[in-house]
Order: C-alpha cells, then sequence, then structure tokens
C-alpha cells in the first residue's frame, strides 16, 4: 500500500483554509434577485385569510410564491421509501411551528424583499400548542398534528416501534436487581458556519441550475423535481462543497422554493439565511425521552431490558420514523442482551421539525445505555470497565434484531483504553477475545440463552 | 468549597451506511491521453474528507501517484448518484464504488498494455505509474504511454464505471422487528475515557482530558480519520456539558437566535484528547475500512456524566449537565435526597422526569418484578 493508509494532505485543505474555496455564496450571477420569507409568529395557529396582493404590487418585486404555486405541495424527506408525506412546502392553512414558511418573495434586493413581506396581510387564530413529549398521550392533550399526536405508519399500520426478543419476563423474574433510569438529551443546532444559501439560474434551454449547499446533491434533486414535478433532465445542482452541515443540510431547505421563484420570475434568484433564520427556523437535532429498566444479576449480568423511546420530532416527521428504527436497531449499544421489549414513539411537538444530525437516532441512546450501564455497576458494586466487558458483544452473539455480529470490537476497545488509563485489569478480562462466547464464561442462567449462538 | 476530578467511561457501537441500506452511490472514471485520471462521483465532501479519500481510493487501486487522480464532485450533469454524505456511508459505500470504477480502468490499462508488450494482461502489474511485467521489472511501459496508444493507436476510451449498493433490509415481522438481511453495511466501536473537573461551588464542569479508541477498520487517511475523532469530541463535549436550543425545555421561548447566546464549543473548551486507532478490518469495506464520521460525537457525554458523578456524587441524566443542574443535584443529595427509591428488588432512579410523572395517564412504563 502506497495511497491508502498515508497521510496525503486534504484534497481541498488549501483552498479552505486560505479562503478561495467557492461556497455557493461566493456564486455571482447579474440580475439577481433576494429571497425573504413570511413566517410563522405563532406555535400553532389557524390561517384565518392571507392576501400577498400588497407585496406583489410593491416596485422591485418580481414574484411572490403560496401554497396555491406549488405544483405538488408535500413531498416527505422519506416519500421514496414510502413513508407518507406530511409537511407541505408553504403552509397551507395551519402552521404547526414558529418559523414555518408560509410565503416568499423575491425582489430586487433584500430590504425590498423583507418590506414585501411586512405588507402581505394574514391573519392567524392562535391554536393550543404541545411541546411535552410525555405529555402527548394524555387524554386532554391538543390533537396538533392532522394524524394526531404520534405517527402511525410503520410496519403493519404500527403506531409504534417495537422489538421483542427473548423472554422479558423470565429476565426480570431472574434478576437480582431491577436498575430503572430516565435519560434526556438536549435538542441543539447543526450550528454551520455557512447558513442555508441557495441560487438558481433560469436557463435559456429550460432547465434550472440551482446552486446548493445540500450534503446530498441527488437526493435534493429528487426533492425539487417531485415538487415541480418535472423530470431530472431539467435541473442541474451544482455543489459539492458544504459549509458545514452535521446532518442539517441533508434537510432541502431552500432549493426548492427558489427553483419556483425563478420559475415565476424568470430572474436569477438567491436565498441566504440570516444567522438568526439558521438558528430559529432550521431544524435541530432532536430531544429524545428514553427510560430503561434492566434485569440483571447481582455480579453484572445484563439478563434484560424494557425500554420507551418518545422521540420529540417536532411539527412533522421528515427523518423522524428513520431515526426512531435505527435507534430501536441500536437499542443495547455495544452488548449483548438476550431479552428485550423496546417500544418507541415518534411523537410531534410544536417546535421546528428536528431533522438528521451526527449520530442520528444512536447518539441519544449511546448516552442512555452507556450513562445506565455506569449506574448499574454503580449500584452493583462491581467495576465500570469489568461489567462492560462481561457483557460486551461477542462474535456469534445477535444483534436486537437478529443480526449475528460478525466482527466486534468492543472488547478490544475497552481493553485499549482501560491499558490507556492505567487500569490494571483482572487476568480473565486482560485476555478476553472477541472470540465466540464459551460456556464456562457464562452464569448457568445464561447458557441457555447465549450459549448456542445457532438457538438464538 | 472545592474542585472535584473524576473519570467515567463509555463503549459505544455504530452503524456504517443508511439504516437498512437500499442507498447507492456510484463513481465513473475517464483517462486522459497522458494517463492521469478523472474521477467523477456526486459525493459532497460536508468536511468529512471524502473528496480526499475517494482520490486515495482511486490512486492506490489503478496504481498510480495521488496527484495524477482528479476529483469532480461538482454537479449532477457530469456526475453519476450518491444517495448523500450522512449515515457514515461516504468512505464505505461512495469509496466502494469509486474502487470497482477503478478496478475496471485498471483492466482496461493492462488489456492495452498488453496488447502493446505483446504480454497477457495477467502477467502485467501497475506500480507507480508504471506498466510491469511481473517478474520481469525491465519489460515496462508508462500508464501515460499506454493511455496515448489507446487514444492514437487503438481508438479506445479508457473508463471505468462503479456502483456500491447493499438492496434494502426489511423488517420482516413487525411485532419482532427482525429483519432478513443485516440493516447496515458495517458496524464500528469505540470506547472513551473522560477526565473532568467539577467546581462545587459554581456548579461549572471541564473536562480535562478525552482518551478514545476507535475501530476504524482500516485509516485510509489517519491524519483524516483522527481529525473526525477530534472533532467529533468536541461536538459531544458541546452535547455533554455546553448545547441547548431549548433552555428552558421543553418550553420552547428564550432560544437563543446567535452565536453570542448559543454556547458551541470554542478552543477554550477544549481538552487534551488522545485517539488511539484499531484497524479491525470490515470484509467488504473499501481496503476494510469502516465508517466513523458520525460515532465520532457519541461516546463523551455518558463518559463525561459518568465522570461527573465520580467526581461529586450526582447523575445529570438531562444534557447538558450545566452548572445549574450540577448545583441543584448537589443540593437535593446534601438534604438526602439523591438516593434512588429501592423497592424490593428494584432501584428506580430520576422518578420525576418519567412519563408516570408528568402524563396524565396517556402513557405509563410499566416495570415488572
Amino acid at each position: 500500500m502506497k495511497v491508502v493508509g498515508a497521510r496525503i494532505p486534504r484534497y481541498d485543505g488549501v483552498a479552505h483554509v486560505t479562503g478561495r474555496t467557492t461556497y455557493v455564496d461566493d456564486v455571482r450571477i447579474p440580475g439577481t434577485l433576494w429571497v425573504k420569507a413570511l413566517r410563522s409568529p405563532h406555535h400553532h395557529a389557524r390561517i384565518q385569510k392571507m392576501d400577498t396582493r400588497p407585496a406583489e404590487d410593491m416596485a422591485g418585486v418580481h414574484a411572490v410564491i403560496t401554497h396555491a404555486d406549488v405544483p405538488l405541495l408535500e413531498y416527505g424527506h422519506l416519500s421514496a421509501l414510502g413513508i407518507p408525506a406530511d409537511e407541505p412546502l408553504l403552509a397551507l392553512d395551519e402552521v404547526r411551528y414558529k418559523g414555518q414558511p408560509i410565503a416568499v418573495v423575491a425582489a430586487k434586493d433584500e430590504e425590498t424583499a423583507a418590506e414585501a413581506v411586512s405588507r402581505i396581510d394574514i391573519e392567524f387564530e392562535e391554536l393550543p400548542a404541545l411541546t411535552d413529549v410525555r405529555q402527548a398521550f394524555d387524554t386532554d392533550a391538543p390533537q396538533i398534528h392532522r394524524e394526531g399526536n404520534w405517527y402511525t405508519h410503520f410496519e403493519d399500520e404500527m403506531d409504534h416501534r417495537q422489538i421483542r426478543k427473548g423472554d422479558i419476563d423470565w429476565a426480570f423474574e431472574h434478576a437480582d436487581t431491577i436498575v430503572q433510569g430516565v435519560y434526556r438529551p438536549a435538542a441543539i443546532e447543526h450550528a454551520p458556519l455557512e447558513t442555508q444559501t441557495c441560487q438558481v439560474v433560469p436557463e435559456p434551454s429550460g432547465r434550472l441550475t440551482i446552486y446548493s449547499c445540500t450534503q446530498a446533491l441527488y437526493f435534493s434533486m429528487g426533492v425539487v423535481a417531485a415538487h415541480l414535478q418535472v423530470p431530472l433532465s431539467k435541473l442541474k445542482f451544482v455543489g459539492g462543497t458544504t459549509g458545514g452541515g452535521f446532518g442539517g443540510k441533508v434537510d432541502t431547505a431552500t432549493e426548492t422554493m427558489c427553483a419556483l421563484l425563478a420559475q415565476k420570475s424568470g430572474r436569477p434568484v438567491k436565498w441566504r439565511w440570516t444567522r438568526e433564520e439558521e438558528f430559529l427556523c432550521s431544524s435541530t437535532r432532536a430531544p429524545w425521552h428514553m427510560e430503561i429498566a434492566d434485569a440483571v444479576t447481582a455480579d453484572g449480568w445484563i439478563l434484560g431490558r424494557k425500554m420507551l423511546t418518545l422521540h420529540d420530532a417536532g411539527a412533522y416527521s421528515r427523518f423522524s420514523p428513520y431515526g426512531l428504527t435505527k435507534h430501536s436497531f441500536h437499542h443495547t449499544g455495544a452488548y449483548t442482551i438476550p431479552n428485550l421489549e423496546f417500544d418507541g414513539y415518534v411523537v410531534y411537538t410544536n417546535r421546528v421539525p428536528t431533522t438528521a444530525m451526527r449520530g442520528f437516532g444512536v447518539t441519544s441512546v449511546s448516552f442512555a445505555a452507556e450513562m445506565h450501564m455506569s449506574r448499574i455497576a454503580d449500584v452493583l458494586g462491581v467495576d465500570p470497565i469489568e461489567i462492560r466487558l462481561k457483557n460486551a458483544n461477542r462474535i456469534g452473539d445477535t444483534s436486537p434484531n437478529g443480526i449475528v455480529y460478525t466482527d466486534p470490537s468492543t472488547v478490544s476497545t475497552i481493553q485499549t483504553i482501560a491499558e490507556a488509563i492505567g487500569n490494571e485489569l483482572k487476568a480473565e478480562y486482560r485476555t478476553m477475545t472477541n472470540a465466540p462466547r464459551s460456556e464456562e464464561w457464562l452464569p448457568e442462567h445464561l447458557v441457555a440463552q447465549l450459549g448456542n449462538p445457532e438457538e438464538h | 468549597m472545592a474542585k472535584h476530578t473524576g473519570r467515567g467511561i463509555a463503549a459505544i457501537e455504530y452503524p456504517t451506511g443508511m439504516n437498512q441500506n437500499g442507498d447507492p452511490s456510484q463513481a465513473w472514471i475517464k483517462v486522459k491521453p497522458d494517463g492521469r485520471i478523472d474521477v467523477f462521483a456526486g459525493t459532497a465532501d460536508i468536511g468529512n474528507g471524502s473528496k480526499t479519500i475517494q482520490t486515495q481510493i482511486v490512486a492506490e487501486t489503478i496504481g498510480v501517484p495521488y496527484d495524477w487522480v482528479t476529483y469532480d464532485n461538482s454537479n449532477t450533469d457530469s456526475s453519476p448518484l450518491c444517495t448523500g454524505t450522512f449515515a457514515s456511508r461516504a468512505t464505505f459505500v461512495a469509496g466502494n464504488a469509486a474502487l470497482k470504477a477503478a478496478q475496471q480502468v485498471k483492466q482496461k490499462l493492462l488489456e492495452i498494455a498488453g496488447k502493446e508488450l505483446e504480454i497477457n494482461p495477467a502477467d502485467l502489474e501497475i506500480v507507480d505509474g508504471e506498466v510491469v511485467a511481473k517478474g520481469a521489472p525491465q519489460t515496462k511501459m508508462s500508464v501515460g504511454d499506454v493511455a496515448g496508444a489507446a487514444t492514437f493507436v487503438h481508438g479506445e476510451l479508457i473508463t471505468g464505471t462503479g456502483a456500491q449498493l447493499k438492496p434494502y433490509s426489511a423488517i420482516i415481522d413487525s411485532e419482532t422487528g427482525r429483519v432478513d438481511t443485516p440493516p447496515h453495511s458495517a458496524i464500528s466501536y469505540a470506547t472513551c475515557a473522560a477526565e473532568v473537573e467539577v467546581d462545587d461551588e459554581t456548579g461549572e464542569v471541564r473536562v480535562l482530558r478525552l482518551q478514545q479508541c476507535y475501530d476504524v477498520g482500516r485509516a485510509i487517511n489517519p491524519t483524516q480519520v483522527e481529525g473526525q475523532i477530534e472533532g467529533g469530541a468536541m461536538m459531544g463535549l458541546g452535547l455533554g456539558v455546553l448545547e441547548n436550543c431549548y433552555p428552558y425545555y421543553p418550553d420552547v421561548e428564550h432560544r437563543g437566535g446567535a452565536f453570542g447566546s448559543y454556547l458551541a464549543p470554542s478552543m477554550e473548551d477544549m481538552p487534551q484528547i488522545d485517539t488511539i486507532l484499531i484497524e479491525n478490518p470490515s470484509a467488504d469495506g473499501p481496503y476494510g475500512a469502516k465508517g466513523i464520521g458520525e460515532m465520532a460525537n457519541n461516546p463523551q457525554p455518558p463518559a463525561i456524566a459518568a465522570a461527573v458523578h465520580d467526581a461529586v456524587g450526582v447523575w445529570i441524566t438531562e444534557l447538558p449537565i450545566t452548572p445549574e443542574r450540577v448545583l441543584r443535584a448537589l443540593e437535593t443529595k446534601e438534604s438526602g435526597g439523591a438516593e434512588p427509591r429501592r423497592e424490593g428488588k428494584k432501584v428506580v432512579f430520576d422518578e420525576e422526569l418519567s412519563v408516570n410523572a408528568v402524563s396524565a395517564g396517556g402513557m405509563r412504563f410499566e416495570v415488572p418484578g
């Protein structure tokens, strides 16, 4: 190997550090119009009346679009996977989060566009909002989404994601101790240096060139083509260089609206979100609510896990059903737990929709499962490193959804860190490998369940 | 009033590629008349370094120097589909597409060289930009001359295409969540030890050191993968002790609309970070690589939370671990209220946060035993 494994300088590193990389905001097209959005000032409201004519009549305004201008108003981020769409590109008759776009204006400059937005005549009737996922199921909770307060389209139209493995009652019956805890990581921002930015140029050929900061050129092109109801040949996405994404720029936040404004005005248009818009109106990492109860033996074997997850999706589903499913597949972390009962819900709230972010679906459960593991060790008075090695997944163990692990490195990464921090492991833990479990390593009541990988 | 230090540990795993797969990436390559290589792929580089990684994979696979390869991901007219740069998939999934395209190019170069040198292509290899007869290194021809011969003598364009797709892994039983095939391209593993200092007067948590070990399968570029791991560690530190969109969650008011009112980690917060790489190759990743881009911010929050407990004896299970939360927990502990409820064999923490305490009865978390 000469090139693979070498510490080669970054391909685009010099351009980045000398300020010569061309980001979308660096593209200059003569005659460009600037875009601003009318956004919901309320967490939840019905739109009673809207008149965009005062904006359209302003000098310097070239196009205003609302829901009525979108050929396909709702196209879900996961429509391609058969998950139904629930979010209009521009609000129809209801807004479900503060900052939701209702209309967008293209004008000769940003000031004119902002002034035009302020002249749109709109009236709302405020509706009760829901922000605590734990109250979504209450009988007196306001219904905030047309389909109810949680997503209902998992396989076989189940209203939650479910994992079942082994015999959970057996595990809790045979446990010496049951440890319960609740884990709640916060919503955080992607906080990219480059805010959502898009430039669209209508070409003489009738095509649209879309300069985009998307993390996924073809995915975003598919979203725009679906909303516009045009074949992919009508669009050309230009990009491939993103000024910070972390998952937030998988959302196609600006491209479709800019494409529609370019079509309507016949002029190039550009939309560059302000820092405030990026913070307040772009999607966030989801806050999660997780409850874990583990059935454990006095010497630290985890026999079973019962878990409830409420995934705070915000106002619309976006990627949340995907994120929750991924979460469920990994809810035992780096360990093998033979008996499982997991129930997870994608719950709607009146906040900006949450979306993918680095570690999507799993960052939450890594926190919950690992903190719970530390607590179990503390409650039982066993070593926090040894309890992890003991329960670590090994070759031949199976995942929560029945897949055999082939190359787990839990044991070796833990041993490496134990050595790095100067923790002297007992001989049996020092010599442990990721090789399949042998019966002498298992407590009697787990032999039947873990001793023979073929049987579980 | 004093500063207390503590240490915590966390071990994690994370999948490479989209959950349940079905996420294709494609690449194509053409060769210029002087043997220089043009790669076209639709993989956005979001700072993850995929341009470099795919370029390295192509150079290695064909057998030419790195700087012979140009990589173009600039537009959808010339570049084929990539599902996108997310799900820790760029190195593995898009990298495999580039690898397959490069293998085709290499094969065609060997075929043309075979004609020129009148040697069976199977007896030729490419080393440092030269096609060489195996066992007879004096018999050779530069890749540039091969490409020139292809263009001007044989009338051929040397190209290669590659596509990587693991078919969708369906859930075959909605009751149990069982799937029919592995729902990922690979799984990576990591362990993190965090050392913190907690000030019991101000409640402030300072992360002093993060020692981390990652199984990366194969480090295509050690500098870049270390960069991912260290950058991710800072993001995990932010999650653990600093960042929050909604300071009064679940209330949504008082959001910060500027960097000045949102606590993202800065250089000042950066602890000592020690990174140890393990290479346990994946069976079908490019050169054994696994994707670790996302998991890099996963182990720090629980390791930090455990370290805070080790330092001052309180469990903070709502993130971020702010000074206010630490002080409130210390206050509760001092008044004797921090102990979990023990009932039979049950040890119950955080009851006040449970749906059982907050919901008016619509949802319950019932635990047997």
